[in-house]
């Protein structure tokens, strides 16, 4: 069966699509905006998204993979924002199992040790 | 971790035995999952409780009844339980160090059997080895209590109210739960088989009782329960518990919606191959002797921790002979761990902070007309608007006084007892005697000044 991705932009798109797919493992990575040429203005999620997808194959089958642009650079540092409110975040890359507790922050996402445990953590 | 530090190879095999209710946990051990951290966490929900009552006497204006919901708690506390859970896995990770969800058992030399929840079983071996595998509440070996009773291994994830309860049982365990269940509203009653808090000072331990007592808790004093049986299922269910008194024949039943359990704890040595590689256990506690370097009778194999024998069961006291265990094998360093005056603090709805001898115990080893008990109520400042009780908070010192009056105990009952008797047990650690205490000006208006 394996796994399927869904990119979203924004939080609405966000947590419409965790709700839809309530009651499958969800793993979600979220990054600074991509500009025309594709490059994030968060340096640390440029260096995190190609650890983080060879890491992929390890989800258990029927996991869903959102992958998240949260906005860009001023909106990221507002602190009411709405990821940082509703979803406790705290810094981006953040790659997290939704629902959980369980999530990678920043440095924590350029292991690929860790980005494993945290798609093969029981 | 700290081997880790080292460049040893280390790997951790941690497995949580399900509760007869089928409860289980995460990595981390009693403390994290269902001791300490959930414990101080829902007496603290209780405080706020007390909290929101005294609010109207300061002027804050509310008028919505107080009410309070055990899932929105419980959910809170298991979800920061769970990334403590997780905060470790990524620790362990980043170290380096191997960590198995296994039931780990010797089988022979060097070698111990790792088997998961899914059966299979691997061996390792290994140059040395570190036993803490602590302990599990007791049962009653009554009919009923492993079908119908809960534990504290079972309380702090309950996914229900637990509703009218019996607490059966007067260690800290069972008088902090009955302390912040009440406070929490529900309808609590311990039932007690002899004295209260045994190994504590009486003295402040009857003090304890009384204020509880006098908070709405229901004793029931010399019985113990003989059976129970269910009334009806659900969650809650209703129970029936029968008890007998210790003192003679009467006979009392009793109907409650939860019986938890609290009459001890047994070190989890029996289960683990320890007669396979020749480690003594006391038989009859199952607790390991060490020397004072944390080794058991066979050279290679080290514990920490509860299942010591004759050593303080304190999560602080567990981490520290562990560090210093490993540095001295690792790291060259020759400390030992201090086993003496260990603070320690009850979080009884009147927390009860100390350090060093009880009253009764500095008796026994000094002589009556070797010591000097210092003591003297107080009314917390926070007390006075509300008008909460103003005879209750209480606090003691034992002072040595062929030694020039040393401070060897340290005793306080009232708020944020623990927070108080820290700075007080590093005092205690340097020496320090009534003089120098006498001489140290208080900070005011706060309760450790007196």
């Amino acid at each position: 069966m394996g796994w399927e991705e869904k990119q979203v932009r924004g939080y609405g798109e966000f947590a419409e699509t965790a709700q839809r797919c309530h009651g499958r493992p969800i793993f979600a990575l979220f990054c600074g905006d991509k500009d025309a040429a594709g490059r994030s203005w968060c340096p640390d999620c440029v260096t995190a998204e190609p650890i983080v997808r060879k890491e992929l194959h390890n989800m258990p089958d029927g996991s869903v993979f959102i992958y998240c642009l949260v906005g860009d650079r001023a909106y990221w540092k507002d602190p009411n924002n709405e990821f940082r409110k509703n979803l406790k975040l705290t810094g981006v890359p953040t790659l997290l199992k939704y629902g959980t507790p369980q999530k990678l922050v920043e440095e924590e996402c350029f292991k690929a040790e860790l980005v494993r445990m945290l798609f093969t953590e029981d | 971790q700290e081997a880790a530090k080292y460049d040893k190879k280390v790997m951790v095999l941690d497995f949580v035995t399900p509760t007869p209710l089928g409860t289980s946990w995460g990595l981390g051990g009693t403390c994290v999952n269902v001791g300490c951290i959930p414990k101080k966490l829902m007496h603290q929900a209780a405080l706020l409780g007390q909290a929101l009552q005294d609010a109207r006497k300061f002027g804050w204006q509310f008028t919505e009844e107080v009410k309070h919901n055990w899932m929105t708690m419980t959910e809170s506390v298991q979800n920061y339980i769970g990334s403590l859970n997780w905060g470790y896995r990524v620790a362990l990770r980043e170290k380096k160090v191997t960590y198995e969800n296994a039931y780990g058992e010797f089988v022979g030399p060097h070698t111990v059997k790792a088997t998961n929840k899914r059966g299979v079983e691997k061996l390792y071996t290994a140059k040395r080895f570190l036993i803490a595998t602590g302990e599990r509440p007791r049962y009653l070996g009554i009919p009923g209590d492993k079908e119908y009773c809960i534990s504290s291994d079972d309380l702090f994830s309950l996914p229900y109210c637990p509703g009218k309860t019996l607490v059966v049982g007067a260690s800290y365990v069972a008088l902090e739960c009955a302390g912040f269940l009440a406070g929490l509203g529900l309808d609590v009653t311990v039932m007690v088989r002899s004295i209260l808090l045994r190994g504590f000072d009486q003295d402040i331990a009857s003090k304890i009782g009384e204020y509880m007592e006098e908070h709405g808790i229901n004793f029931i004093k010399q019985f113990v329960p003989i059976k129970v049986e269910q009334i009806e299922e659900g969650t809650p269910g209703r129970l029936k518990v029968t008890a007998q008194s210790t003192v003679g024949n009467q006979i009392i039943e009793g109907e409650y919606n939860t019986v938890l359990l609290a009459i001890g704890r047994d070190a989890c040595t029996r289960k683990i191959g320890l007669d396979k590689v020749g480690v003594k256990i006391n038989e009859k506690t199952g607790k390991i002797p060490v020397n004072d370097e944390e080794q058991t009778n066979v050279p290679y194999i080290y514990a920490i921790g509860d299942i010591l024998q004759d050593k303080l069961e304190l999560t602080p006291v567990a981490i520290q002979a562990g560090r210093l265990l490993i540095r001295r094998l690792y790291g060259g360093a020759t400390t030992k761990c201090d086993y003496v005056n260990v603070p320690t603090t009850v979080f009884t709805p009147l927390e009860y902070g100390a350090c060093g001898y009880s009253e009764e115990r500095a008796v026994e080893e000094f002589g009556e007309e070797n010591i000097e008990v210092y003591h003297s109520y107080f009314w917390p400042l926070e007390w006075t608007v509300p008008s909460r009780d103003n005879n209750k908070c209480y606090a003691k010192i034992i002072c040595n006084i062929k030694d020039n009056e040393r401070v060897i105990g340290f005793h306080v009952l009232g708020p944020n007892a623990g927070e108080v008797t820290q700075g007080f047990a590093a005092a205690i650690k340097c020496g320090m005697t009534k003089e120098q205490l006498d001489g140290t000006i208080g900070i005011h208006p706060v309760c450790a000044e007196v």
